[in-house]
């Protein structure tokens, strides 16, 4: 009898300690996959060709999914705190938002004008972007997710960036050969000369970066005294990123990044992308250059300290991600 | 009749996706010559029908690929940048020749777009360029 008692308290114990073992596993599991997921890095490629976006896992390098959005998806821009992509599509002057940890579309926003570049303001409370057609800058309010506020700005406003420091919007105006800069409150600070068709703007601490298309050449603005410095990159640049103190260019028609060094002035390495390599993001945990090659429908990934190329993904037609495309 | 058919597919395709905004237009073709890469590629180098139409921009050997630009300039497209690849066919007595073609419409302000100079316009356009440009350099390798 009293043996028969202990076997039993001995065998509630050991379901006990299954049925917990169990649990614990499922809990494991369960954190472990949301943590993982919060902290991937992934990069957002716009397919203008087939209206889709190409989610790229990259840590390991391989594609994650493919979400449908509007029509002809041209630029770009991540809220890294929120967990939010924007996408702009020109066909169907509109934008598509993403969220970024389920990658489901969660929003159509329509604009009734060709959305071409966007970029957001360090809170994150406010997304702008620039309307090609109309010369504006639209203010879209991430709380109502509507536009609020229209900006007349100078004509084809291009790319556009926000200064996190100074707190300014910056614009390239492509057919002006200018850049315009304005305050959040959208006063115009300065408007200074580029070189020939600036297009895509990278700005952070006290300068901006714009490539200057019809000149191979990037031009450096510095925000505090308004000196320029003009250096020479491949032919038909269309966008820069800079990291510590080296810049890396998009040559559109050499189907090559070229790597300067702002330091000694002088081009570091030219490296071979796919073909008609358009726009470039990087991710500085990782080690990563991010190219999208609009003519192979495809992006170049390529290590940051090796410059050794790592991989070379498919991507959907006509890949541009105009903008910051990746998820730190 | 011919004029007439485009006429319709311009008008059907100017009102489909890509009636507006920035896009660049892409035209790819590509076409299988019955000759080795390497043959094919110093023929490409020395055929003088392509430049009449575009200026070489660079040739790299190492991996076979041609640029060029454009000189024509009464055409209904803008800012044609085109690249041409060979590539391996088949067999080594293959080769795939590779035409891809950027370029914008003409009009690039506020639709409403003018009539013929659309996207579908400047398309078709590059299409009669690239397509025959193609089959007279197959005509011309394999005839050697």
């Amino acid at each position: 009898m009293v043996k028969q008692k202990k076997l039993s308290i001995f065998n509630l114990k050991t379901s006990n300690l299954i049925i917990l073992t169990f649990f614990l596993i499922i809990l494991y599991l369960y954190f472990s996959s949301n943590v993982k997921k919060d902290h991937i890095s992934k990069a957002y490629i716009t397919n203008q060709g087939d209206n889709t976006v190409s989610i790229i896992d990259l840590e390991t390098l391989n594609t994650l999914d493919t979400l449908e959005v509007g029509v002809a998806p041209l630029g770009i821009t991540i809220l890294q705190k929120k967990k939010l992509v924007f996408v702009g599509n020109v066909g169907t002057d509109d934008i598509s938002v993403i969220d970024a940890v389920n990658d489901r579309l969660i929003k159509t926003i329509k604009l009734g004008t060709a959305p071409l570049s966007l970029t957001s303001n360090s809170e994150e409370t406010e997304v702008y972007v620039t309307d090609w057609f109309q010369n504006n800058v639209l203010t879209i309010s991430i709380e109502q997710m509507r536009v609020t506020n229209s900006l007349n700005v100078g004509i084809t406003p291009s790319g556009i960036a926000y200064n996190k420091k100074h707190q300014y919007q910056i614009i390239s105006n492509r057919d002006a050969n200018t850049l315009e800069i304005y305050t959040k409150d959208h006063n115009l600070v300065k408007k200074i000369e580029t070189g020939n068709h600036p297009f895509g703007i990278y700005t952070e601490g006290d300068f901006v970066y714009v490539a200057n298309v019809y000149d191979d050449s990037v031009s450096i603005i510095n925000l505090v005294d308004w000196s320029t410095y003009e250096f020479l990159v491949g032919a038909h640049p269309y966008n820069v990123r800079v990291h510590n103190k080296v810049a890396y260019v998009t040559n559109t028609v050499d189907d090559t990044i070229t790597i300067y060094d702002l330091d000694s002035k002088k081009t570091i390495k030219t490296l071979d992308t796919g073909e008609t390599p358009e726009n470039l993001d990087l991710n500085i945990k990782l080690n990563l250059v991010v190219v999208t090659n609009w003519g192979s429908d495809s992006i170049s990934i390529f290590d940051i300290q090796t410059l050794q190329l790592l991989k070379e993904i498919k991507t959907g037609a006509q890949s541009r991600s105009f903008g910051d495309f990746i998820l730190q | 009749m011919k004029k007439i058919i485009f006429t319709l597919l311009a008008i059907l395709f100017s009102t489909l996706a890509f009636s507006h905004g920035p896009t660049p237009q892409k035209v790819q073709e590509s076409v299988t010559i019955a000759a080795s890469p390497e043959k094919t590629w110093e023929a490409l180098k020395n055929y003088s029908e392509f430049e009449k139409i575009m200026k070489v921009r660079s040739f790299k050997d190492k991996l076979m690929k041609a640029k060029y630009e454009l000189i024509k300039t009464d055409v209904p497209f803008s800012d044609y940048n085109a690249q041409i690849r060979v590539k391996k066919g088949e067999n080594d007595n293959e080769s795939v020749v590779q035409w891809t073609a950027r370029f914008y419409r003409t009009y690039k302000l506020n639709p409403p777009i003018p009539e013929g100079q659309d996207d579908a316009t400047a398309v078709a356009a590059v299409k009669e360029i690239v397509g025959p440009g193609l089959a007279g350099f197959k005509k011309s390798v394999e005839s050697q």
